[in-house]
C-alpha cells in the first residue's frame, strides 16, 4: 500500500461524511415534502434536476481546477456550511406566495413554467455548492480517494437512515433545518484554525436559522388540488389529528360536510353518515369508521361491494384494504368468525387503537380480528392458513381518478403472482372480490378482469364465465373470482341483489344481453363486447386495445400504468394533444423528467467539458467508463428496491434497508480500494466480478428470494445483507479505482469524471423507470449488467481507450 | 413646471380615448375568440340545441374567470378559479346544458356554483335558476357577478347535500362538481320526468358524464356518457 494513503486529515474526512449524511438525507427530506404539498412523481422530476447539481459542480471543477484547489483549505468549510444554510430555507421559500408552484396547474396555467424554473434553481443550490465541495475534497485527494469515498458513501448511508428516524419522530417541514445543521457542523469540523474566524459568523447565523425554522415549522401550504386541501375548504373543516410517522405525514380532518358512500345505490333513502377522513401526505386514504358492537347493516351494503355476501356468509375473511376503515366496518357487520388484516402502515393502525378508538368502536381492538404489519402479499406468502371464504382486495382507483398519478407506482397486490397466491388461500366455495370505479376510455375494469380471466387460465380451472361474475352501478363494478363455480342459486341470488339495488349483472354463467343495462345504460355499448372478449381469452384483442390492459406481473408491477408509447399518436388523434396530460399524468411526467434531464445534463455538463479539454486523450474512455458505471449503479440500485419492497413487504423499509446496506458496503469497498494497485488490470478484473454477480442475479435473484420470502425475520435480513452488501462491496472498488487511474493518467479528466458520473446516475433514474414499465425489470438488470461489462471492458482494453503508456500506480 | 391646463384636458382626453378604445377593442375581441369557440369547439362536436349555442354565443365567458386567466377564457380547456375548483372547458358546459333539455319555463337546481357560468349559460335560456356554492368565497364571488347580470339567478352558500327544498321540484339538476355519490335529498327533489347530469371523474381526467333521468313511476335509470368518444381499434 502506498503511503500516502494514510496521510489524511481526520477532521476533513469525518466532515465530508457528516456532510454526505446531510445531503442524502436532504434529497430524501425534500422528496417527502414535496409528495406533502404536491405528489410523488413530481418530487423525482424535481430531485432530478437538483441533483444535476453534482454533474455541474464537475464542470466547474474541469473550468477553474487550480483557482478552485488553490483556495479549498477555506473554500471547501465553506461550501458545506452554505449548502446546509441553504438546505435549511430552500423549501420554505418554493411554498412563499412568490414562488409557489402548483404541478396540478402545469398543464393549464403557462404562468407556471417560470416558477417552476424558479424552484429548480432553489432547489439546485444546496446540491450544487454540497457536490462542489466534496467534488473540491476528491480532487485534491485523488491519491486518497478510497478513504474519501468511503467517508462519502458511509456518511450517506447513514444519513439514509437518520432521515427515517427523523420522519418517524418529527413533522416533515422541520427536518430541513435539523439535517442542514449536520453541513454547518461539516464545516466548522473541516476548516484549519486560520480560517475559523471569518468562518464562525456564517456558523453562528446557521445555527439561529436552524433554531428559529424548528421551533417556528408554520403549516406545509399543500396544493389546492391535493385531497386534503379540499377538505379542508368545506364549511368548519378542521384537522383534528396530525402525527409524523415514517409512511408519510398523518392528517385526520372533519367537517359536517364531509361524507362517505361511494357509489351508493339510487335506491338508499336514509342519511349518507358524516365521517371523519384520513390522509396520508395529503392524499385521501379512508375514514375513522364509527362501528357499533352487534351493528348488522352498514351504508356499504348500498354499494356493489357488498356484492360477496349477497351470495352467501363468510367466516373466514381477508382484508387487504382495512386500513381505509370503513370496508373493515362492513365485513364486522356481516358477522364474520375471524377476519385477517395486514395493514403495512403501522401509523394508522396505532392511531386507529388508540386516539381514535372509542370513536371508531373499538373496531381495530376486536377479539377476532388480526391486524398484520406487513403487505397483504408477505401475508400470504408466510401465513399457513389456506381457507379464506373472502379476499377482499382494495378498491383500484379513487374516486374521481387519480388522473393517472399512480401510474407508475408498483402494486405487488394485483399482480398475477398475488392473484395466485390469493388462488392458494381460498377455501372450495371462498372468492376474491375486487371493485373498481368505471372509467373512461375504460382500463382499471378491463385490466382487473384480464387479471381474474389470466389468473384462471393459469390454475387450469376451465370456463372464467362459470367462476366470474361481476355487478355494475352507476360509478363502480365489483367483480367476484370464485374457485368453485358460480351455483345457479347463487346466481339468482346476485340478480336478486342488483335488482333491489338498481345495479346491473355485468358476468353471470347465463348473463342475457338484455338485463346487462336494465338501471345503468352506458353510451358506449361496445364496452360489453370488450368484457366478452376478454372472458373467451382473447389474446389479440388484449394486444390491439389502445390501452394496456394486460395483467401485470411481479416483472412489471404497474397495475395503474395503462398508457403505450405505441397508441399515443391515435390518442393524441382522438383526444388532442392538450388532453393528453389528463389521460395518465404520471407517466407522462417521468417521459417529460428523462427529457429535461437529458437535455440539461447535455446542455451544462457533457458538451462544456467536451469543449474545454480538446487536447485530452482518452476522453471517450473517461465517458464510457463513468457514465456506464453511472447507469449500472442506479439501474442496480432500483431492481433491488424493487425486489426487496416485495421480499418484506414494507416499501419504507426495504428502500431505506437497500439504500444503505448499497452505500455502506460500497464504502467498504472504495476503502479497500487503496489496497489494489491503480494499474488498468484492477477496474477490468473487479468490473469483471461485478459483471458476472450482476449476471448471476438476472437470473437467480428472483428464484432464491421467492424461496426464503416466508422465512423468518432474521433469516430475511441475513440474506438481505448478502446479497445487496456483496456486489455492492465489488461495486465500490470501481469509481476509486478509475479516479486514481486517471490521477496518474490525466488528473485534468478527473472533474469531467465526476461530472459524467453525476449525470448518468441523475438520467438512469427516470430511464430505469420508463424501461420497467415498458420492458420489465428483467430488461433493466441486463442493462446494468452490460454497463459493467462495458466498463471493465474499458480497462481491458486501455491501450486501445487510453492511448499512452499507463504510469504506475 | 406649471402645465397649461389645455395641455391636461388633452392628456386626459387622450387617456380616455386610448384606454376606451383598448377596452372596446378588447370586447371585439372577446367575443370573435367566443363566436369561434361556438364554432370550432361547440358546433364542430354535435352540440346543436339553438338555445344552448346562442346562450354560449352571449355569455361573456372572459368575466366568470380570474383576471390572470382572461387571455384563455375561450380555449378548449379547463381553467383554474382558486380553491381547487376550475370553470369547465366550453364545450362540457355546453354539453351539459344541452343534455338537460332546458326550456322557457323551466325550474333548474345546480349543486356547486363555482365561477357562476354554468349558472348565466342556463339563466341566459330558463326561468329560474337556484345554485348553491359550498365554498363561501366561490359563492360570494360569483352571486356577485350573477345578480349584477340576471334577476332569475338565487344564489346560496350552503352544503349541496340537502338541495333547495324550498323550491323543489326542480326540472333538472346540474351537478357541477364530481360527486363520490348522489344525496339522496337531490334525487327526492328531482320532478318526475326530470334530469340531472354529474361528471364523473376529476376535471383532471377525461370527462365522463352520468345522467339520471328520474320515470313516471319514481324509479331511476343512469346512463354514462362519454362526450369524447374513443374507438381502441378499428373493426372489421
Amino acid at each position: 500500500m502506498h503511503k500516502e494513503h494514510y496521510q489524511t486529515n481526520s477532521n476533513l474526512i469525518f466532515g465530508l461524511g457528516l456532510h454526505s449524511a446531510a445531503i442524502i438525507a436532504f434529497q430524501l427530506a425534500l422528496m417527502q415534502l414535496i409528495s406533502v404539498v404536491q405528489w410523488h412523481h413530481f418530487a423525482y422530476m424535481i430531485i432530478s434536476i437538483a441533483m444535476l447539481g453534482f454533474g455541474a459542480s464537475g464542470t466547474l471543477l474541469a473550468l477553474a481546477r487550480e483557482k478552485l484547489l488553490r483556495m479549498s483549505h477555506w473554500l471547501v468549510p465553506m461550501l458545506m456550511t452554505f449548502s446546509g444554510l441553504c438546505m435549511m430555507v430552500a423549501f420554505r421559500v418554493t411554498r412563499t406566495d412568490f414562488f409557489q408552484f402548483d404541478v396540478y396547474l402545469l398543464f393549464v396555467e403557462r404562468s407556471q413554467f417560470p416558477i417552476l424554473a424558479a424552484n429548480y434553481l432553489i432547489f439546485f443550490i444546496p446540491f450544487f455548492t454540497g457536490a462542489l465541495a466534496i467534488g473540491i475534497l476528491f480532487i485534491r485527494h485523488a491519491r486518497q480517494i478510497g478513504t474519501y469515498y468511503f467517508s462519502n458513501l458511509l456518511g450517506s448511508g447513514i444519513g439514509g437512515l437518520l432521515v427515517l428516524f427523523l420522519f418517524g419522530n418529527i413533522f416533515p417541514q422541520q427536518t430541513p433545518p435539523i439535517i442542514g445543521l449536520l453541513s454547518v457542523t461539516a464545516g466548522l469540523i473541516s476548516i484549519s484554525r486560520k480560517y475559523r474566524a471569518r468562518h464562525i459568523v456564517l456558523g453562528v447565523v446557521s445555527v439561529f436559522t436552524a433554531i428559529y425554522l424548528v421551533h417556528q415549522p408554520g403549516t406545509i401550504r399543500i396544493s389546492q388540488y391535493k385531497s386534503l386541501a379540499q377538505a379542508l375548504n368545506l364549511p368548519d373543516a378542521e384537522v383534528i389529528y396530525s402525527n409524523p410517522d415514517i409512511h408519510g405525514l398523518i392528517d385526520v380532518a372533519a367537517s359536517p360536510a364531509l361524507r362517505y358512500a361511494p357509489a351508493l345505490s339510487l335506491t338508499y333513502s336514509g342519511e349518507v353518515p358524516v365521517k371523519k377522513n384520513v390522509f396520508v401526505n395529503g392524499d385521501y386514504y379512508g375514514v375513522i369508521p364509527r362501528y357499533r358492537e352487534g351493528q348488522t347493516s352498514h351504508i356499504l351494503d348500498y354499494t356493489t361491494q357488498s356484492l360477496p355476501w349477497a351470495m352467501q356468509h363468510r367466516n373466514n375473511v381477508l382484508m387487504f384494504n382495512a386500513g381505509e376503515g370503513a370496508p373493515l366496518a362492513h365485513v364486522f357487520s356481516k358477522q364474520p368468525s375471524h377476519v385477517d388484516a395486514p395493514i403495512p402502515n403501522g401509523g394508522i393502525v396505532s392511531m386507529m387503537k388508540d386516539h381514535f378508538a372509542e370513536a371508531s368502536g373499538r373496531l381495530f381492538l376486536k377479539e377476532n380480528l388480526d391486524i398484520h404489519n406487513v403487505e397483504a402479499r408477505n401475508f400470504l406468502a408466510g401465513t399457513r392458513k389456506r381457507a379464506y371464504d373472502l379476499i377482499v382486495l382494495p378498491h383500484q382507483d379513487a374516486f374521481g381518478g387519480t388522473a393517472g398519478i399512480n401510474a407508475l407506482q408498483e402494486n405487488y397486490t394485483m399482480t398475477l403472482e398475488s392473484f395466485a397466491l390469493m388462488w392458494d388461500h381460498l377455501a372450495p366455495g371462498g372468492v376474491i372480490a375486487a371493485s373498481a370505479w368505471t372509467d373512461y376510455p375504460s382500463r382499471n375494469t378491463l385490466k382487473l378482469l384480464a387479471t381474474m380471466v389470466q389468473t384462471l387460465q393459469d390454475k387450469g380451472s376451465g370456463k372464467p364465465q362459470k367462476h366470474i361474475a361481476a355487478v355494475r352501478s352507476w360509478g363502480t363494478i365489483t367483480f367476484i373470482l370464485k374457485k368453485t363455480p358460480v351455483t345457479a342459486a347463487e346466481e339468482e341470488d346476485i340478480r336478486r341483489f342488483a335488482r333491489e339495488r338498481s345495479f346491473d349483472p355485468l358476468i353471470l354463467p347465463t348473463i342475457t344481453e338484455g338485463e346487462r343495462q336494465r338501471y345503468n345504460m352506458i353510451e358506449d355499448e361496445d364496452f360489453f363486447l370488450y368484457v366478452d372478449k376478454i372472458l373467451d381469452g382473447d389474446k389479440d384483442f388484449l394486444d390491439d386495445y389502445g390501452f394496456m390492459i394486460h395483467p401485470a406481473t411481479d416483472d412489471r408491477p404497474y397495475f395503474g400504468q395503462f398508457i403505450k408509447l405505441a397508441s399515443l399518436p391515435k390518442l393524441s388523434k382522438v383526444f388532442g394533444g392538450d388532453q393528453l396530460p389528463f389521460l395518465e399524468l404520471g407517466y407522462l411526467i417521468v417521459m417529460v423528467t428523462l427529457l429535461q434531464s437529458t437535455f440539461l445534463a447535455v446542455l451544462f455538463i457533457i458538451l462544456p467539458l467536451f469543449r474545454l479539454r480538446k487536447s485530452h486523450r482518452g476522453k471517450g474512455g473517461t465517458l464510457l467508463y463513468f457514465g456506464a458505471l453511472g447507469i449500472g449503479y442506479m439501474f442496480v440500485e432500483i431492481i433491488l428496491i424493487q425486489r426487496f419492497v416485495l421480499y418484506f413487504g414494507h416499501p419504507v423499509y426495504a428502500l431505506s434497508a437497500v439504500i444503505s446496506t448499497m452505500l455502506i458496503a460500497s464504502g467498504a469497498g472504495s476503502l479497500l480500494s487503496g489496497k489494489l494497485t491503480a494499474s488498468p488490470r484492477s477496474p477490468a478484473v473487479v468490473g469483471l466480478v461485478v459483471t458476472l454477480m450482476l449476471l448471476f442475479y438476472t437470473f437467480f435473484l428472483t428464484p432464491v428470494l421467492q424461496w426464503s420470502i416466508a422465512g423468518p425475520l432474521t433469516a430475511k435480513i441475513l440474506i438481505s445483507l448478502l446479497l445487496i452488501g456483496i456486489p455492492s462491496f465489488f461495486k465500490g472498488f470501481m469509481f476509486p479505482l478509475g479516479i486514481r487511474y486517471l490521477a496518474g493518467y490525466d488528473q485534468g479528466q478527473i472533474p469531467w469524471a465526476w461530472g459524467i458520473n453525476g449525470s448518468f446516475s441523475v438520467i438512469s433514474t427516470s430511464l430505469a423507470m420508463l424501461i420497467a414499465v415498458e420492458a420489465g425489470f428483467m430488461s433493466v438488470m441486463t442493462i446494468a449488467v452490460i454497463c459493467y461489462a462495458i466498463a471493465s471492458g474499458v480497462f481491458f482494453l486501455h491501450r486501445w481507450f487510453f492511448k499512452q503508456k499507463v504510469p504506475a500506480g | 413646471m406649471i402645465i397649461p391646463k389645455n395641455f391636461l384636458y388633452l392628456f386626459v382626453f387622450f387617456v380616455i380615448a386610448v384606454t376606451g378604445g383598448t377596452l372596446k377593442a378588447d370586447n371585439d375581441s372577446f367575443e370573435r375568440d367566443r363566436n369561434r369557440m361556438v364554432r370550432t369547439q361547440i358546433q364542430a362536436r354535435g352540440i346543436r340545441d339553438r338555445a344552448t349555442l346562442d346562450a354560449m354565443r352571449n355569455v361573456p365567458r372572459h368575466l366568470y374567470v380570474p383576471a390572470v386567466q382572461r387571455r384563455y377564457a375561450y380555449q378548449d380547456r379547463p381553467l383554474p378559479i382558486g380553491y381547487g375548483q376550475t370553470i369547465s372547458q366550453p364545450y362540457i358546459v355546453a354539453y351539459m346544458t344541452e343534455i338537460i333539455r332546458p326550456e322557457p319555463g323551466h325550474k333548474v337546481l345546480e349543486i356547486g356554483t363555482g365561477s357562476g357560468y354554468q349558472a348565466a349559460i342556463l339563466a341566459e335560456i330558463i326561468d329560474q335558476v337556484y345554485t348553491i356554492e359550498i365554498i363561501g368565497a366561490l359563492g360570494r364571488q360569483a352571486r356577485q357577478k350573477l345578480e349584477a347580470q340576471y334577476d332569475n339567478v338565487h344564489v346560496k352558500i350552503a352544503d349541496g347535500y340537502y338541495g333547495w327544498e324550498e323550491h323543489a321540484p326542480f326540472d333538472a339538476i346540474v351537478v357541477t362538481a364530481a360527486a363520490e355519490y348522489i344525496p339522496p335529498p337531490l334525487v327526492e327533489q328531482l320532478k318526475e320526468g326530470g334530469r340531472m347530469i354529474i361528471p364523473v371523474g376529476s376535471p383532471f381526467q377525461m370527462q365522463q358524464l352520468m345522467l339520471v333521468e328520474k320515470q313516471s313511476d319514481g324509479t331511476f335509470t343512469t346512463r354514462s356518457l362519454m362526450p369524447v368518444r374513443f374507438v381502441p381499434f378499428e373493426r372489421e
